[in-house]
This record gives C-alpha cells, structure tokens and sequence, in this order.
C-alpha cells in the first residue's frame, strides 16, 4: 500500500480528477462508437446490394431504381454516412427491411433476453471460476490443481456452440432433464448458460489462480499467517479480495462480449435475444437492424467496461486513492 | 403439448403408458373430435417476418399467412387446383369492355372478425397489392384494376393477357378492407384477420405464434380437426431435432435429409417427404464472347459431366428429385424427357469437338449458406465432377447476399463462368416465371438472371406468358422445355429438393401443399 501511495504522491498536483477522468472515458467510447459505426457502414456497402434480396427475382431494372430511392441507398456514400450518422444519435437506424418495422426498438425489445442469459453465464462463469480458481492456488500443484488447468484448457479449446450442441444432446435427449430450446423458466436457462459461460471460466480460474499464487506469497499474507489467523480467513476474505482486481477487468470484458456476442449461443438454443437478430439480418442483408446491432454492442462494451473501471476503487481502496 | 404437461408426462412415464393403454383399451371407439381440444406444439426452422399477404417479400412469410387467409383458387393435397374462395371464374374478352378475368366470390365467407367477404374486399387488396411499396406489386402488372359489378362480383381489368396470373392462384388473397382501414399496417401485423382455418391468438416474435381453429369457416370438409396450434420457431436443426426427441414439440419441419432414416424407423414416429417449389439448377453464361458456354457442345458436355443421380443419392440421403427439365407434377411436365446420362467420356469428346480439347478453365459460383439442404456440397460435387470432365473450376464461395447479387444481370458483378443456383416454380409449379427470368434474353423486365440469348426460346416464352388458355400452355412448355433441353439453353437443371416432415403418432396429420407443407389445414390430434 505504501509504495502506490508515495509514487502518486510526487505527482499530486498533476492528478486527474475522477470527473475528468469519467469525461476522457466516455469520449474515448464515442470515438470507439464512431468507429464502430464507420467500419459497419462500409463492410455493408462493400459486400453487396441489399436491394436485390429484397425485391422478387422477376423485379425489373426500375423496381430496382424505385427501391433504391426509397431506401436513399441512391445517394453518395458520404451523404449516406451523414445522413445514417445523423439518425443514429437519435436512436433512429431506420426501417428493418425485413420487419418493415424501426430497427433499434425491435433489438431493444430483445435485450431483456440477451441480458438474462447473459447474467445468467456469467453467474454460472463465477461459481465454477472462483472456487476452482482459489482451490487450484492454495493446493498448487495438487490434484485440483492439475484438474483445473485440463478443465482450462479444454474450456479454451471447445468453442461454446459446441458445448450447448453436447449439452442439448445428452442433458436434453438422453436424460430429458432439462429443456433443449426456448426462453421460459429457471429451467431454460440453464444449458444456454453453461454453453456462454463456458468459455470464461477457463480464463477466469487462470487468471484468478495467478493472482492469488502471487497474493498469498505477499508480506502482509505472510504476516497474518505469523500472528495465526486461521488459513481459511486469510485465504477467502483477505487474499481473495485483493486478488479480485484483474478478475474484475475479466468479468467486465466477458459480460460485454456475452451481452453483445451471445450470437451462436443464442441460435443454438433458439433464444430470442439481440444476438440472433443479428445473425438473421446479417443473412438476410437487413442493414438497419444489422447497425442497430453492432452499435448497441458497441455502446454496451463501452459502458459496461467504464463501470468496471469505476468500480476498482471500491474493491481495491489504494486505487480510489491513487 | 404445454411444457408443464410435458414434464409431467416424463416424470411419470411408466404411469402415463399404462394410463394410456387402459385409455385406448377402454375407449377404443371414440371419435377422434371428441379429443381435438389438446394442444399440438409445432416447430418451424424459420421465422416468417410479414403477416399481410399485401405486404409479404419472401416465401417462408406464407408459413403463416397461409394460416389466416386464402386465396381464389387453391391447390389441393392431389396437386389438383380447385377454386376456393372463388366460386368460378373465367376469362372474358369482348368488345364492350375488353380482356378481363370475371369472377364470382362465394357468398357467406366470414373473416374472423365476423365481418362477410365482398368484391370490394378484393378492389382494397388490389389497390394494396399493386402500390409500389408491395414487394409483389409485379404479379399483378398486366392487371390494370378492379371493377367491382355487385358484393360478389369482380372482374380484373387486364391490359394484356397473362398466363402466370391462373399459377398464382388468380394473385388476390382475401383481406378485410374496413379492419385495415380501421388498424393500419402495424395494426394488421399485431393482429392479422383473414378467412383461413386457423385465427390469430398471440405472437412473441423469434418464439412463438399461437392460433385457434376459425369455428366459422366456411369450408366444413377443409376444416382442421385440432383446436389449438403453438407454432414454435427453432432455427437451428440439432436443436430442432432435439426439441422433437425430448417430446417439447409434437411436430417438426425440415428434418435434415442425414437423419431422415433415423426418423423413419423411431417408434411412434410419422414422416413424409414432400416436394418443395424449388428448381436447382446449374446456370451457365452462355452470352460473354469468351465464354466457352457459347457453344451448345461445351454446354452438353457439362450435361454429360455431371452424375446428379448420385448426388442426389449420396449427397442428399436420396432427398432430391431429379429433374431433366421440369419436376413431376409441373404443368407441361413431359416424362419422356430423360436427362442427359452420366458420361464423362462423352462430355470430354464434345469439349474436343467444340475445339476445347485440353479443357477449359472458369469461375465457379457457389453459395455458402444453407439455402437448400446441403447446398454447398452438392455445388463443391458438381465443381468436382466437371473437373474430372475437364472443365475446371476456380471456385468462388459466396453468402446468400453476395450470390444472389452475382446472379442478378444488372448488378455488377455478373456471372462469368457456372453458379449454382435456384428458381422456386411453385407447387405444383409452373415454370413460366422462372423461363421468364433465367432463359429468356434479358431486358424490359425479362431475363433477371438470364445469362442466355436464343432468339426462338425468347419468342415462345413470350408466347408462353400471353397465353391463358391451360391446354396450349401445356404444349407450348413442353416445346420449350424439349428445345432448352437439346440446347442445354437456360442453364442445367439437376433436382428438386425435397422436405421432410415428422410427427408423433398421436396426431393425424395430411399435409397441404400450402405454402409449402405448412399451411396446418390438415391437422388434427388422434389421440390425448
């Protein structure tokens, strides 16, 4: 603790306060949204027209020009990147080709769905993560140990899409004990959740272990140990917490990606989230909902991890200090 | 099936099986209705996106439109098209007030809101069909309006004659024109009112659709036996597959042809294999000066090249029909069309001929994303065959949007070389639209994807589409389709593919040819 306070102290004076802070961060995620919003544009335009998906085979060279004129994909890129720039800062990314409905409000009526599995793999990630991850540390090298890093490395290598096909398969089929498909109940969830939060276990009990080998080897460990608290208390409610800190930086990135990337998990398993919309108008070339998509997943990612940085402080004091 | 139900059933099985044999032991004679009440669960592997049959742009929107309305003319499960909601019709051209489709509606037709179907129900839809913003306006381009002569007559005002309007069921479906205009276009896809068998209930979108049996329909021999239908949507096929074994669904489409024989021999399990509208097809540029499909030998030698039988064996698990030109069932379908044998020794002999004799070298399109079962193997098949043959392939893989932008004429870019490629022709089909599109020479709305130029073709195509008359349509096809046979003109038609259904036995269910299998016109629970 001493060492972080004496290096900021030589710069005091200099110091950023939180609401700049909070301010740099928020226009860092509006240019990473711009961007997001720059790279969709183009990558849509560049593959392809929307129009002939969207008119029947036998539409003749004026349907086509009509169609185009409505959709205003008649204009100059630029104007079209002005103009979509424009709209999307009130939210309005246009009528789903598809849905001939407003984009932005069909995905958010699917975000409740995406935001439970999401939470849900998450939970899932954590009660495996953690324990494994503490365990594997304070038993280093022990059986536990051993078997959690097979588990890391198998949950690294076997994508999730892959895992809830498996799930589906035997939990589903052969033991018919919980639901294969479909938004519902607690019971729903559940292979869903295990396929998405399958995937950051294995890097959250890594990364955990890690730093709890290097927690538990610190001084004031060492001093607790000296002055005889019990192993479980210094093990579950002082090193834990102090190791928690890069695990944070993991839960936010992962919960982002969940919210943002539950894509396959989302077909495999019929659910009505964000996710699945977006793969469906993605081959259906519906652009309105495709940029609705990838924005909110963008604006999502980028509030998500402010909040994660926001809340080092409060699980790590030297950091709100310093 | 609710879940609820569902889990009750699993968890109490052997009680359940016992229940149910002293059930159909005790009960042995009951009618089938007295047990029509239950709840069929159903999954689809897509989703349709529009409900208004004004308003509709793909085909899979008719897995529910054909739920709630109807249509003049339908096409019955023998492939026989009948009229329905028209109780005749014919064709009229007299100097008084020109071309004209006259028809008579049936009288005492209630929408589910119990409103009665009148003539000017259909002059609405016309004028909804035909505005610009309808992705169908075009069926109706030779129409110029409706005249309506009392609440049961109409006539359509035609400006030409059009030979595809009798194949689209004379094109008009029945919407209630005073609830469209009292609820608006959001109103309408909230809560779509037809004349069908089946009215609306509810609808999650990407979960479920709910309808009721219409207890006012009015076709009492057409009307299905099961009261309610929960429509799941379940794209993805494992899981779909899976959803049918764990017994959460009682009915499933599109079974994937490799496990299509599984199905077959499951206890408890009914499965049909049934046509579907598409044509597949291998497209070849017949009109760039460089390339060697200008010459009709290179185009047969491709003919010769390429074993579909054995693709459709192989590749497909036999869920195919092959097709020389047109499918069985097909107006103008000529069964002493045989396709060109597999010969792959022939097929390098007519490339030497045509002066090709080390081959050729061209761009091969193929599409990447499931459109049709194994879509993607069976272009990679046909590719490889033809390199056998000498004709070889630089393979280009496409997704959906990309492919069909290749495949359009007047979207850069266009089609160098060979696609694999598609055209729905409808159940039982009709090929007029498709000729139109694919083989006649392209411009002034023909040819779309048409990457042919045959003066004579162009000619009886035309003819083709002006006639109405079903006898000389059925000869005018069959001279078309023996001559783009001879030719190899238009491209080389392989199959047909086919669906497969599946459902448990406790249902009895005959499929319609409704949008496309899936209309539930035929449905009803045999059993509790």
């Amino acid at each position: 603790m001493a060492r972080g306070v004496l290096a900021v102290d030589a710069r005091h004076a200099e110091r950023p306060t939180l609401k700049g802070y909070i301010l740099r961060r928020l226009m860092q995620g509006v240019v990473a949204i711009v961007g997001a919003l720059l790279i969709v544009f183009v990558a849509q335009r560049l593959s392809g027209d929307p129009v002939a998906l969207m008119l029947p085979m036998d539409a003749g060279e004026e349907e086509f020009a009509a169609m185009r004129e409505a959709l205003g994909l008649d204009k100059p890129l630029p104007l079209q990147f002005v103009v979509f720039i424009g709209n999307a800062l009130v939210g309005d990314f246009g009528q789903s080709y598809q849905w001939q409905a407003p984009a932005m409000p069909l995905l958010l009526d699917r975000l409740p769905a995406t935001l439970e599995l999401a939470l849900a793999g998450l939970v899932f990630a954590l009660l495996l993560a953690v324990p494994l991850g503490v365990v594997s540390a304070v038993h280093r090298g022990g059986m536990v140990d051993r078997v959690a890093k097979l588990f890391a490395m198998l949950g690294q290598a076997v994508p999730g899409f892959w895992i809830g096909l498996l799930l589906i398969l035997f939990v589903a089929v052969q033991l018919q004990w919980l639901p294969a498909f479909g938004r519902g109940g607690v019971a729903n969830l559940v292979l869903p959740a295990i396929a998405l939060g399958w995937y950051p276990v294995a890097a959250m009990t890594r990364t955990l272990r890690s730093s709890m080998l290097d927690i538990l080897e610190s001084d004031y460990v060492r001093m607790e140990r000296a002055i005889g608290l019990p192993e479980r208390w210094i093990v579950w409610r002082y090193a834990l917490r102090n190791a928690f800190v890069p695990l944070v930086t993991m839960i936010g990135v992962y919960f982002a990606n969940m919210l943002g990337g539950a894509f396959v998990i989302e077909v495999v398993f019929a659910w009505p989230g964000v996710g699945r919309a977006v793969v469906e108008a993605v081959f259906a070339r519906d652009f309105p909902i495709v940029q609705a998509g990838v924005v909110l997943a963008a604006v999502v990612f980028v509030v998500v991890n402010l909040i994660v940085d926001l809340s080092y402080g409060f699980i790590d004091p030297r950091i709100r200090h310093g | 099936m609710t879940k609820g139900q569902a889990l009750t059933a699993r968890g109490c099985r052997p009680l359940v099986a016992a229940a149910l044999v002293a059930l159909v032991t005790a009960g042995a004679g009951r009618a089938a209705d007295d047990t029509s009440d239950s709840e069929i669960v159903i999954a689809f592997g897509a989703e349709p996106q529009q409900v208004d049959p004004t308003r509709s742009s793909a085909g899979v929107d008719g897995y529910y439109i054909d739920l709630f309305y109807e249509g003049l003319l339908a096409v019955t499960p023998d492939f026989e098209r009948v009229n329905w909601l028209a109780e005749s019709w014919e064709v009229v051209d007299d100097d008084d007030e020109g071309l004209r489709i006259a028809v008579k509606i049936r009288e005492g037709v209630k929408f589910h809101n119990g409103d009665e179907l009148t003539a000017h129900d259909y002059a609405y839809a016309f004028e909804r069909q035909s505005d610009p913003v309808s992705r169908t306006a075009g069926r109706l381009r030779h129409v110029g309006g409706i005249r309506v002569r009392d609440d049961y007559r109409f006539d359509l005002m035609l400006t030409s004659p059009d030979g595809s309007l009798e194949p689209l069921n004379l094109v008009l479906s029945a919407i209630p024109r005073k609830y469209y205009q009292e609820v608006g276009d959001d109103g309408v896809q909230a809560h779509p009112i037809g004349t069908g068998p089946w009215k609306f209930v509810s609808r999650k979108v990407r979960e479920e659709l709910i309808v009721e049996r219409f207890e006012d329909y009015w076709n009492r021999d057409a009307m299905p036996v099961a009261k309610r239908l929960r429509i799941k949507i379940i794209p993805e096929d494992t899981t779909r597959v899976a959803a049918f074994k764990t017994g959460a669904v009682d009915w499933i489409d599109a079974v994937p042809p490799a496990l299509v024989g599984q199905f077959e021999t499951s206890p408890g399990v009914r499965v049909v294999s049934l046509p579907t509208p598409n044509n597949l097809f291998v497209a070849l540029n017949a009109i760039d000066p460089a390339s060697p499909f200008r010459f009709p030998k290179v185009r047969q030698a491709v003919a010769h090249a390429v074993n579909v039988d054995d693709i459709v064996r192989y590749v497909l698990y036999g869920q195919g029909i092959r097709t020389a030109q047109l499918a069985p069932g097909t107006l103008g379908y000529d069964p002493e069309l045989k396709p060109y044998p597999y010969d792959p020794d022939r097929a390098r002999e007519l490339l030497a001929e045509a002066g090709f004799p080390a081959g050729v070298n061209v761009n091969c399109y193929n599409l990447t994303t499931p459109r049709e079962p194994y879509f993607k193997e069976v272009g990679e098949t046909i590719f490889a065959y033809l390199a056998e043959a000498g004709i070889r392939c630089r393979i280009v893989q496409l997704e959906y949007g990309a492919w069909i932008n290749v495949g359009r004429r007047f979207v850069r870019p266009t089609m160098d070389g060979i696609m694999s490629t598609m055209w729905g022709q409808g159940l039982p089909g009709d090929p007029t639209d498709a000729w139109s599109g694919h083989v006649h020479t392209a411009g002034d709305g023909w040819g779309t994807y048409s990457y042919e130029s045959t003066p004579e073709l162009d000619v009886l195509i035309e003819t083709l589409r002006m006639t109405m008359d079903a006898d000389t349509r059925v000869a005018l096809i069959m001279q078309i389709a023996r001559l783009k046979h001879e030719l190899v003109a238009g491209g080389l038609p392989t199959y047909r593919p086919m669906i497969t259904l599946a459902w448990r036995d406790r249902i009895d269910f005959a499929p319609w040819p409704g949008a496309f299998w899936r209309s539930m016109r035929g449905m009803r629970s045999a059993q509790p």
